[in-house]
């Protein structure tokens, strides 16, 4: 009996501290792990601080490409149906032929411009219809009409 | 009155003939109240092609640009007058060129085919083409009866 008394004695004491330990335990939890909608409830932020934190809009793309330009107009060249050796860099030195603008790279309005003056230098004299002017053959090559920069529209 | 630029190939010929060819087309044009600003020798050159002209064949041509103004309705008469000098053996009027160059479109030629202003206006046309469809009104997205 008194073995058993000063058990149960022993036995409520532990339970006790533990108890008391525990509930420590559970308050210094709460404290540091508060659930997010509490903690916006004690804690006003202002309106300042919301400013700073806020992305920043930006007004244009950074990672927006540079507006491309045709070889014509970047250099600001204006084709001319006298300047025959420049004409004949758009055309086929086999047949003759103007290149598409698929092949040249030009912008639609430089690509017309191009064309109406080869017409106005053949129909002048100036400029041949079915080949190239042999003097102009080894010309540097704007573009490789092997390789079109885009493909052809049929 | 507008300024033209009349390309003339004069046949072969000694250099008193030419000065008196291009004399002869001076008057012409000062004929009609124009005036030239300026007269360009290209040369004496190989054409491009053979050309038969007053019924004489030409191989080689002096090249000449004349830069003249003239009044507009007067332009046919000139060419017609030109066409009838036997030394001429080719000759085109142009107008000089004087519109600004149009800034550069590429950019948005290259863009993908719904990004580009033709091809929506392509899409939009073939919306509006589109007959409307009849809809029954039931709120269902099936037919619930035979059909």
């Amino acid at each position: 009996m008194f073995f058993c008394k000063h058990q149960t004695h022993k036995m409520s004491s532990y339970v006790l501290t533990r108890s008391f330990v525990g509930a420590a335990k559970k308050i210094l939890w709460r404290t540091l792990h508060r659930p997010i909608h509490e903690a916006a409830e004690s804690h006003q932020i202002s309106n300042e601080e919301i400013q700073a934190d806020l992305p920043v809009q930006l007004e244009k793309n950074p990672y927006e490409k540079p507006r491309v330009k045709c070889i014509l107009c970047k250099y600001n060249i204006e084709p001319d149906y006298k300047n025959v050796r420049l004409l004949s860099q758009f055309q086929s030195r086999y047949t003759g032929r103007i290149y598409g603008r698929h092949i040249t790279g030009l912008c639609k309005s430089k690509q017309a411009k191009v064309e109406h003056e080869i017409l106005k230098a053949q129909n002048a004299g100036f400029m041949a219809y079915y080949f190239k002017d042999v003097t102009y053959v080894k010309d540097p090559q704007l573009f490789d009409p092997d390789h079109p920069f885009r493909p052809h529209n049929y | 009155m507008p300024t033209y630029e009349l390309t003339m190939l004069l046949r072969v010929m000694p250099k008193t003939d030419i000065v008196s060819t291009l004399k002869r087309t001076a008057n012409t044009i000062f004929s009609t109240g124009g005036i030239i600003r300026k007269i360009d020798s290209l040369g004496f050159k190989k054409m491009p092609f053979k050309t038969s002209a007053h019924s004489l064949v030409h191989r080689e041509a002096n090249y000449f640009i004349i830069y003249f103004d003239a009044p507009p309705s007067r332009i046919f008469d000139l060419d017609e007058a030109f066409g009838r000098d036997v030394d001429v053996v080719r000759r085109r009027i142009y107008k000089q060129d004087s519109e600004p160059p149009e800034a550069c479109t590429l950019a948005d030629e290259i863009k993908p085919p719904p990004y580009r202003s033709e091809v929506q206006k392509m899409l939009e046309m073939a919306k509006k083409a589109k007959k409307p469809q009849f809809s029954y009104n039931t709120g269902l997205d099936y037919y619930p009866f035979q059909k």
